[in-house]
């Protein structure tokens, strides 16, 4: 027969995946340790972590190293893993203004309380690739600065100056959703989704899809043109309820990085106020936060009038889990539908006395004669 | 399809698994690293998934059964498989099975294919189920776009992975929008859709994923099937379950439930037509054929184009014993099961088809 059946099973898949393994250890050069990655390569990781929601810097390097830096593969490994933890226990709520920042500019006043921090940032870098980089010494470049002894401080939250002024509308808040919030990874999402809900699938999104789609919103297709309140990158503090004492204590810090935006949309007509929108994203990961910020402003405007204002539409095509899997499924065989599909255009062109001659009799089928002759609509493919 | 409860495949204490589900016994990140990076799946619960997850699956199925064709939400869990692959079909085959089970896993109609063997790895090495590719034998079947051609019985659930969960999809692409309308049994917005279709080309287009109405109430997607299969779902001895772990819905069709294709009067529910077609393995000519272009060159220019059954458990059986009827196994004959069995709706087309009679929709 000239053909070759789809047969494989496990042998196979079990040679790809060793394959697979080989292109990473295919030269001479010593293997990239959980280390290296943690240290070196924080973006990855802390993009791994925002998009699989499990906050853990050590297993995202792993899943970033397993998933040779494919970084909605690593969101992936650690999304099914995190899926397979009890959940214990939630925080307690934390004030972003305890979030001691290492970097926090705000846009929207040239000086504010507590002061600009441009910290490390590559924003104001000629982008020119450095040819020196490999092979050069490894001298911190900060080693002999000359800094002043100073205890960390926390910094004021520049939305709470507009706030006291009455300028920023507050979302009406569902006292039962903030007591209690829906887990979207427990359960089901179903629309119109709550505020809680929205944020958190943000929280969670792929990356290029949230900056992809705050874009839209900046780029005409919506209202959003948001003036950054402050954009902070910094560490936030993880506070429970301590089981015995009852007392609310500090466990660890998250990296986190955060915006806040105010939109010149006003909320309410008879008291004129600016709508706002929020960000918040395990790591840095600032593209994404501010992304975010104008997609939950573009979300409470619920006009559906453009995408990025349609919750449906925003939190159906930021799930990198989903959107990665169900593109790519694409690759799957096809043929059972596919010979359905043949089936239904070979009917159509027969019931027009076209290609009657190959492969199928002719049908009788009644035919609407004169309709026009394009391309037909050929269903869907799943 | 026994409940497996708190037998932790690790050994651990077991009233403790069930409750909690995976224990992670690591002290630190770093202890928990040097743990992943161990052998096998020793740090799992039975059946991969904790307890709760299995009972909120078992309870969704349940409420399915209770309204057939009901799209219910459940909290998909992520996976080790990729959404889109059948994990909503793995989170319902993985709360099914028991330990006593004998699992099959087809893509395609095909036991071999590579991710039916992924599936079928997975089941095995989280809930060591006895896994089979012989339909008959089957307790639980995960499938992908295919009904098998042998008939299913009583004992046997059908779990099949369905990527688009609603039919409306393709009148709106809002889930909310729908679920109004299934609410209020508003189908309107499918029938003007079927009817524009004929009107514009003379046929419904619709190849797979053809809706059908569930005990005359839901408008029902019955997953990516060929028309072929769609007359299996009515009034069959077996449950059916309809899982997509992407769009976090479950459903079902439970035995002896009327299942209906729509259409119109004048314009009648159509399966596929192999006119003169046969099974080049085993000679069927009452089976599902896909067809294979050689390398020879294709039809047009002198090529040779086969077909073949498309599922191939049944195909090998018939390659041994050609008569075999679909349902050999069972202790009654003449059991209706689609095309090409005594009394199923679209059985006679199918006669006909054989002999090379075109897909007249009188």
């Amino acid at each position: 027969m000239g053909y070759v059946a789809v047969t494989a099973g496990e042998e196979i898949i079990e040679r790809a995946e060793d394959l697979f393994e080989k292109q990473r250890l295919d030269d001479d050069a010593p293997s990239l340790s959980v280390d290296q990655v943690d240290g070196q390569l924080s973006r990855l990781t802390a993009q791994a972590m925002s998009e699989g929601g499990l906050y853990a810097p050590r297993l995202a390097a792993l899943a970033v190293i397993q998933a040779q830096g494919d970084t909605v593969e690593a969101s992936f490994l650690l999304q099914a893993y995190r899926s397979t933890l009890e959940r214990w226990d939630e925080t307690n709520p934390v004030d972003p203004s305890d979030m001691f920042a290492t970097r926090r500019v705000s846009p929207a006043y040239k000086d504010v309380p507590g002061g600009q921090i441009l910290g490390p940032t590559k924003d104001y870098t000629q982008r020119l690739l450095d040819f020196d980089i490999e092979g050069a010494d490894e001298i911190d470049p900060t080693a002999d600065w000359d800094l002043p002894d100073a205890e960390p401080t926390t910094v004021r939250n520049v939305m709470d100056v507009l706030r006291e002024e009455g300028l920023v509308h507050e979302p009406a808040a569902d006292a039962a959703d903030l007591d209690d919030p829906v887990d979207t990874t427990r359960e089901p999402v179903t629309h119109p989704a709550g505020r809680d809900e929205v944020l958190q699938e943000l929280a969670r999104g792929e990356t290029g899809a949230v900056t992809a789609l705050g874009y839209s919103a900046m780029r005409g297709y919506g209202q959003v043109h948001p003036t950054l309140a402050e954009v902070r990158v910094g560490k936030l503090p993880v506070r429970i309820t301590h089981p015995y004492t009852g007392d609310d204590v500090r466990v660890t810090d998250v990296e986190v990085s955060e915006s806040e935006a105010v939109v010149p949309v006003y909320a309410k007509r008879d008291d004129p106020q600016f709508a706002f929108g929020y960000g918040l994203t395990f790591g840095r990961n600032e593209r994404k936060t501010i992304a975010m910020t104008i997609l939950d402003a573009s979300i409470q405007l619920d006009s559906e009038a453009e995408p990025a204002e349609n919750p449906e539409f925003v939190l159906d095509a930021v799930d990198g889990l989903d959107s990665f899997g169900f593109i790519e499924h694409l690759k799957l065989p096809h043929y059972v539908t596919f010979q359905s599909i043949l089936d239904r255009i070979r009917a159509v062109r027969e019931g027009r006395g076209l290609d009657a001659e190959v492969g199928t009799a002719a049908s009788s089928a009644a035919d609407g004669g004169d309709a026009p002759a394009q391309a037909p609509e050929v269903s869907d493919d799943d | 399809m026994t409940d497996a409860g708190a037998d932790a495949a690790d050994g651990t204490e077991p009233a403790a698994a069930a409750e909690s589900g995976t224990q992670i016994s690591a002290t630190s990140v770093a202890d928990a690293v040097d743990d992943l990076s161990g052998e096998g799946l020793s740090g799992y619960n039975y059946a991969y998934l904790d307890e709760h997850t299995k009972r909120e699956v078992r309870r969704a199925i349940l409420k399915g059964i209770a309204i057939p064709g009901h799209q219910v939400p459940f909290a998909s869990r992520p996976m080790p498989l990729a959404r889109g692959w059948g994990t909503g079909g793995i989170q319902a085959s993985l709360s099914l099975l028991g330990p006593d089970d004998a699992f099959k896993v087809i893509d395609q109609g095909s036991d071999e294919s590579v991710n039916a063997a992924n599936v079928r790895r997975l089941a095995e090495t989280t809930a060591e189920v006895e896994t089979t590719t012989d339909t008959t034998e089957a307790d639980v079947i995960q499938t992908r776009h295919r009904i098998p051609e042998e008939v299913l019985d009583e004992d046997q659930i059908l779990v099949l992975q369905v990527p688009i969960t609603d039919a409306l999809r393709k009148v709106d692409s809002s889930d909310a929008a729908n679920r109004r309308r299934h609410a209020h049994a508003n189908y309107g917005k499918m029938w003007v859709h079927l009817y524009e279709n004929v009107v514009e080309w003379g046929e419904i287009q619709i190849a797979a994923r053809y809706p059908a109405m569930v005990a005359g109430r839901y408008l029902m997607d019955p997953s990516p099937i060929p028309r072929w299969d769609l007359p299996k779902l009515d009034d069959a001895d077996n449950l059916f379950v309809f899982a997509a772990g992407r769009e976090a819905r479950i459903y079902a069709v439970p035995p002896h439930t009327d299942v209906e294709p729509l259409a119109f009067e004048d314009k009648s529910f159509q399966v596929e037509r192999f006119p003169d077609q046969s099974c080049h393995s085993c000679g069927s000519t009452d089976t599902y054929l896909t067809e294979i272009e050689t390398e020879e060159g294709t039809e047009s220019d002198g090529g040779d184009r086969l077909y073949v059954c498309n599922d191939t458990s049944f195909c090998l059986k018939r390659q041994d014993d050609p008569g075999l009827a679909k349902d050999h196994h069972l202790d009654r004959e003449g059991v209706d099961w689609g095309p090409g069995t005594p009394g199923g709706p679209a059985g006679a087309d199918r006669d006909e088809l054989a002999e090379g009679d075109g897909g007249d929709d009188a």
